[in-house]
């Protein structure tokens, strides 16, 4: 097997670390993916203690996935070996706030399997996975940089935390705040990278941004006018009614016919703050939320046309929240229950860009 | 004149895919991240000078020499 997938409560990070090493006694992990709950101190440092040979990578998390599971205060993991991925490169960005030029990594990172050449020759097999610390606020202009710097494909999302504990992401025995963990996996079969969202276009009319400021988050004007009086006027509500129509309807970049949802925050300084930033010159869309689980099934069963060796699912907090309150924990869980999989609530997403109430994921062939 | 920010656009996607259809969808779709509504210019549209001013960016950001 190529892959394996676990779920782990322990009374503390060496006892889940121990119970891991039982777990997965016969097995060489090139790669450990993990999701803990914040309510663990360093995870990876116990990992890495009981795996001293696999690379390990993770976030923590408000509340994990793990196959057809969902649990708070436990650990998923994703252990990788040979069989699914001949090589990882990890590189740790701190400071992410300060704008790194990335060129520097992302050369180290192709010259670690040869060069720029060969990962784009070999498109099909290199894949990437980004795990971002939230509290930055800064996974736009950072996945923006990326994609200039690399055409690789990198996926991921941005860490939470339960009622207790640190927001953070791990690389080998390291914690970090304030950054970003990049890993380059070389995989052996392959991989396919699905985006999607319960979001759909409310409205064809097309908004175009005309004052922002993208690292605030704070959107100002649609048209040269209030973006709140724009707003209400496409949904046909009172502009003093507004928040109350926030979550339902979203606001979407629609890239041929591909929907990057960007969710309200509040109403502030004369604008509204959104948790993705938008920069001048998009247009967008008013989105209509849909149902979850519907719009998941439909995703993954167009995707997944064959068994993988492992999905990992980085699915908006916002999602998790719905479905709970909708009481359809069970029926989503039942979806990635049919694979190995592994999937934490996350505070954004990231493909291409930072998105918000979306599920972005990984499926290693 | 008319069509410069389109032909501009057509230039970044070519020369950074280098012929790879999966990196120029890829290119595309960071370039309507980055404020580009890129099916909106065609080979007549107005050349708005701050919006070419803006692919020119997007361009040296990419690494493109137009």
């Amino acid at each position: 097997m190529a892959i394996k997938t676990l779920s782990i409560k322990g009374t503390d990070s060496r006892d889940m670390a121990q119970q891991a090493h039982a777990a997965l006694a016969d097995f060489q992990p090139k790669l450990l993916l993990f999701f803990a709950s914040s309510n663990y101190e360093r995870p990876g440092a116990a990992l890495k203690e009981v795996f001293p040979n696999s690379k390990i990578i993770g976030s923590s998390s408000h509340s994990e996935y793990c196959n057809s599971s969902f649990s708070n205060g436990s650990v998923s993991i994703m252990a990788m070996d040979a069989g699914s991925v001949e090589d990882v490169c990890v590189r740790v960005v701190e400071n992410i706030s300060a704008d790194p030029d990335l060129r520097a990594t992302l050369n180290e990172m192709h010259s670690y399997y040869g060069g720029e050449e060969e990962t784009l020759a070999n498109y099909e097999r290199y894949v990437g996975i980004v795990l971002f610390e939230s509290s930055a606020k800064v996974e736009e202009v950072f996945m923006d940089r990326l994609g200039t710097a690399t055409d690789l494909l990198f996926v991921g999302g941005s860490s939470s935390t339960a009622d207790s504990g640190e927001s953070l992401v791990y690389a080998d025995n390291q914690s970090y705040s304030g950054a970003a963990v990049l890993a380059i996996l070389k995989t052996v079969n392959g991989y396919d990278v699905l985006k999607t969202q319960s979001a759909h276009i409310l409205s064809e009319r097309k908004l175009l941004v005309t004052k922002s400021d993208v690292r605030s988050r704070t959107l100002y004007e649609f048209d040269h006018r209030p973006c709140g009086e724009v707003y209400a006027e496409v949904l046909g509500v009172p502009q003093d009614k507004i928040q109350d129509y926030f979550v339902c309807n979203p606001l979407g970049v629609v890239a041929d016919g591909e929907i990057f949802v960007r969710t309200f925050n509040e109403i502030q300084d004369g604008g509204i703050t959104l948790h993705c930033g938008l920069p001048e010159g998009t247009e967008i869309n008013v989105l209509k939320i849909g149902n979850i689980v519907d719009d998941t099934k439909k995703a993954l069963d167009e995707a997944i046309t064959y068994q993988p060796a492992g999905v990992i699912n980085f699915n908006c907090l916002y999602r998790t929240l719905e479905i709970l309150n909708e009481n359809q924990v069970e029926p989503y869980c039942a979806l990635f229950g049919r694979y190995p999989s592994i999937g934490f609530s996350t505070n954004g997403e990231a493909f291409f860009g930072h998105i918000n109430e979306t599920s972005t994921i990984l499926i290693i062939k | 004149m008319a069509g410069q920010i389109y032909n501009m656009i057509q230039q970044i996607i070519s020369q950074r895919a280098k012929g790879n259809v999966v990196i120029a969808n890829s290119v595309r779709t960071k370039m309507y991240l980055k404020g580009i509504a890129v099916d909106k210019y065609t080979a007549i549209s107005p050349d708005d000078a701050a919006t070419v001013q803006k692919v020119r960016e997007v361009a040296k950001e990419f690494g493109i020499v137009l």
